[in-house]
């Protein structure tokens, strides 16, 4: 036990040092806390002038960990996942959702087709791809102030069209590669699925009333306690029964948020939430031996030039939609090019699939996610050059 | 005057509000309580972070904005009780049918009941004007009467106070 604790201790301070380090140069710290783990871990480098850095191994308590923080971000994706702006805006969120979507995900689909992949593989690699990260991009939206501007509409409602869209996915994807293989028990593998994500939408849309009397647990400790118990068990039950664990925190969180306890939720389990996607994010680094990474370094190439310019393109004719002008329409691409945890959530899906989705996604996503997440900070960092740039090829709109 | 509200998904909620010459002041309320507050100058101009306030801060200064925090005191506007009768101040704009009239002209006294008993005009400041003064734009009339007398002075001068 001292040892497992020294370990968590170890992992934290290393969380802490590379966090700071990407707070001071304005960097996420999602590629920090991967790469604090490739360090620390097991794999390649495990020494430097002999200092061994084989600090943490894999071990399965820092995966229930990270598991809890696969299972909190999506319940907190179900919990901010907005029903009523979808509704309210959905002429224009389809339209700059689906041009999102085709571009994006059709890259990657064209990316593993053009490599060779099998298809599960390909639907594997658009996916990675296609799914901006909300935490890197809203926090950008943030720092360059672009929340107050109006190239925030087309960005955020083109979020909320990919969190449905993940969901969606997710749970195709956990059938896809759970099944025994063959068409017929896939679909009746995504079937089941299916039927579990209805009885939770069912209890999520008419359980409001229950669930807000459920929770009302007085002290913050139990509530905090309370909602983590409901979340975790309803994962936990989803993952027994071969479906996607993260679809059914979604649909814990989408119940969540029609109660009036959602305020409460994000003031007190937003932190926890925190903790654990850092252990999420550092067990992705510590299985993840860098020289593998090079195995698929053709395919990363690849996929981060071609995704980089989809996703400008995509958001550009997304901010026309919006009536936006060149600047703006450029900014909401720009803005869009972060992958992050979503990609990552996928990758831990492939890690229990079959070959090859479990040899060539996991290294995939996790060289991909590093690159995108700083090549997006950065280019939002530096709009302005890039916008002065290619704003005059931007049509004007009417 | 129209207040935009949005939801921002993982942050908390966006409230936009116009405010004179198609601005736009746009307060960003976080989940955590933080306010940050922004100005649009313009539809087609960047928004420029004003100040960020902690939930506590922005209810203080929300309840001075509302004045219910203090008696809110206007600088140039300044109100000294003498009775009935009150002392203001009021700037003379250049639409003002008043500018470039004549005291005497202007009758402002037989006209609203309150009576100019000094005017400043930049540096200096004329007191007991004679009749044949005259009001010029950018001119502050200091005038004294009732509450009554004051904002018919204030209508008849097109101030808006």
């Amino acid at each position: 036990m001292s040892e497992a604790l020294v370990e968590v201790g170890i992992a934290l301070a290393a969380l802490a040092a590379v966090g700071y380090v990407a707070h001071r140069i304005s960097l996420s710290v999602i590629p920090a806390y991967i790469v604090a783990a490739i360090v620390v871990g097991p794999h390649e480098p495990t020494s430097v002038l002999g200092v061994s850095l084989t600090l943490v191994p894999e071990t399965e308590y820092i995966d229930v960990l990270a598991e809890l923080g696969v299972v909190l971000l999506l319940f907190f994706l179900g919990l901010e996942f907005s029903v009523d702006k979808l509704l309210a805006d959905r002429r224009r969120i389809l339209a700059a959702g689906t041009v999102d979507l085709a571009l994006n995900f059709g890259v990657g689909i064209a990316i593993g087709l053009a490599f060779g992949l099998d298809p599960v593989t390909t639907l594997f690699v658009a996916g990675v791809v296609y799914i901006s990260s909300s935490a890197i991009v809203t926090k950008s939206l943030i720092e360059e102030g672009w929340i107050a501007n109006a190239e925030s509409g087309p960005i955020l409602g083109t979020l909320v069209y990919e969190d449905l869209f993940i969901a969606v996915y997710l749970a195709v994807m956990a059938a896809l590669v759970g099944g025994s293989g063959d068409v017929a028990a896939v679909a009746a593998d995504v079937g089941v699925a299916f039927a579990f994500l209805g009885v939770l939408g069912v209890a999520a849309w008419g359980g409001t009333a229950v669930i807000d009397r459920a929770f009302d647990l007085g002290p913050d400790e139990l509530f905090m306690i309370g909602v983590l118990a409901a979340t975790t068990l309803v994962a936990g039950a989803a993952l027994t029964l071969g479906l996607s664990e993260a679809v059914a925190a979604f649909f814990v969180g989408a119940a969540f948020s029609q109660t009036d306890h959602v305020d409460r939720i994000e003031h007190q389990i937003a932190p926890v939430r925190d903790l654990f996607a850092a252990f999420f994010f550092f067990s992705i680094g510590l299985t993840i031996d860098v020289t593998v990474v090079t195995t698929v370094a053709g395919l990363l190439g690849a996929a981060v030039l071609a995704s980089t310019v989809t996703k400008l393109v995509s958001g550009t004719v997304s901010g026309r939609f919006y009536d936006l002008s060149p600047v703006r329409s450029l900014r909401t691409g720009i803005g869009l090019v972060p992958r992050g945890e979503f990609s990552l959530v996928i990758a831990t899906l492939a890690v229990g699939a079959p070959e090859p989705v479990s040899t060539v996604i996991p290294p995939f996503a996790v060289g991909y996610v590093l690159v995108m997440s700083v090549v997006g900070t950065v280019l939002i960092q530096h709009s302005d050059r890039l916008t002065g740039r290619l704003s005059p090829y931007v049509p004007a709109s009417r | 005057m129209t207040i935009y509200e949005t939801e921002v998904p993982g942050v908390g909620r966006k409230f936009e509000m116009e405010i004179d010459g198609g601005q736009r002041l746009v307060v960003v309320l976080h989940h955590d309580g933080k306010r940050d507050v922004y100005l649009r100058p313009d539809e087609d101009a960047d928004s420029e972070q004003l100040f960020t306030l902690s939930g506590d801060q922005a209810r203080k200064f929300g309840s001075i904005l509302e004045g219910a925090y203090f008696q809110p005191v206007e600088l140039d506007e300044v109100a000294v009780p003498l009775g009935e009768a009150i002392i203001e101040w009021h700037e003379v704009d250049d639409e003002a049918e008043l500018a470039g009239v004549s005291l005497e002209t202007a009758s402002i006294r037989q006209r609203t009941g309150a009576s100019i008993i000094a005017i400043q005009r930049g540096e200096e400041t004329i007191p007991n004007p004679t009749p044949d003064t005259r009001i010029r734009a950018g001119d502050t009339l200091v005038t004294l009467g009732t509450r009554e007398e004051q904002s018919g002075f204030e209508a008849l001068i097109g101030g808006d106070g």
